[in-house]
């Protein structure tokens, strides 16, 4: 273990000292810790941005993973967003939830994204939008909310938007719950959903 | 009285399929994701597991993988439930080790059946 740590630090200096070029290159490296300290140290370049979305479907490694998502998140603006949310298509729920969280911390640029993704094709695209939104801090989560409510017309994406409602929603989406629940009339689901989100926001 | 744990990270979804099992005669947990869920399952294992995929902090089919891996939990059931309908996930859940996979909203009847059925309890 002594070893290792004094190993990992002389790797992490050699990789912030590299070219731009360099980096790119050790992205591919055999070493994990090599790829790792790549993706940390590309997290100051801001024409890393593809590189690092490139490596991120097929990059078995958490550690680089986290490390290359870390990257884009300091390097933010909506170019960052618009790229990674085209992962949410992907397969993999730990790319999809590190994705999701990275978004969450860029309020300002996933927000500029928000209305697109909600008339996306795919339900579930719509539905992990809709989880982006739960930790989003901004003033318009509400509102897409209940435009998600009032008009998708998948259940699921409806029942997820419902959830949340209850949780950050204010009186002013009641209305709107219960045109839901009218317009899923045949999905007891739903019904209960929107019960439980009217007394959640009742309650406060 | 069997137990079964809830894995989901919608309230609304728990509580859901809290009640099904409930009338269903069951003694009934919840948690919010997969970690929590293990915490639970380590302390007292359940006779199954009903686990949503897409959680935050891990995710159903690593929750269901970290199951099959441990020699005191590898035996209890698991059904995944999903909003997904993708061929793909199906096949993903069976090989993470799932017994049985529902899309979501779960219907009462095929819900507490299919519990029922893993259970070994097929009235």
């Amino acid at each position: 273990m002594a070893l290792k740590k004094s190993v990992t630090p002389a790797i992490e200096d050699a990789a912030e000292s590299l070219s731009f070029a360099d980096l790119i290159t050790r992205l591919s490296s055999v070493s994990v810790d090599e790829r790792r300290q790549a993706a940390l140290a590309l997290g100051q370049f801001p024409e890393a941005v593809l590189p690092l979305c490139r490596i991120l479907p097929a990059e078995s490694d958490r550690a680089v993973r986290d490390a290359a998502l870390g990257s884009l998140r300091r390097l933010g603006g909506v170019e960052v967003a618009q790229h990674l949310a085209d992962f949410l298509r992907s397969d993999d729920p730990m790319l999809r939830n590190g994705v999701i969280e990275v978004l969450q911390e860029m309020p300002d640029a996933t927000a500029s994204l928000v209305e697109t993704l909600l008339r996306d094709v795919d339900p579930d695209v719509r539905i992990f939008t809709v989880n982006i939104l739960e930790s989003l801090k901004h003033p318009g989560v509400e509102g897409w909310l209940i435009s998600v409510v009032e008009q998708d017309m998948h259940c699921n994406v409806v029942a997820t938007a419902i959830d949340l409602l209850g949780e950050v929603g204010s009186p002013h989406a009641l209305a709107s719950l219960e045109s839901a629940a009218n317009r899923f009339a045949d999905d007891p689901f739903i019904r209960f959903a929107v019960d439980m989100a009217k007394a959640r926001i009742r309650q406060e | 009285m069997k137990r079964v744990l809830i894995v989901d990270d919608a309230a609304t979804v728990r509580l859901y399929h809290r009640k099904i099992l409930t009338d269903a005669g069951l003694s009934v947990d919840e948690a919010v994701n997969g970690i929590e869920a293990l915490e639970k399952a380590m302390q007292s294992p359940y006779d199954l597991y009903i686990v949503d995929i897409n959680m935050p902090k891990m995710d159903g089919y690593t929750f269901v993988r970290t199951l099959r891996a441990d020699l005191s939990l590898m035996q209890s059931p698991a059904i995944m439930v999903s909003t997904e309908s993708k061929e793909g996930d199906v096949v993903v859940a069976y090989m993470a080790g799932a017994n049985g996979y529902i899309i979501k909203p779960a219907k009462p009847v095929e819900l507490t059946l299919l519990t029922r059925l893993l259970l070994g309890e097929p009235d």
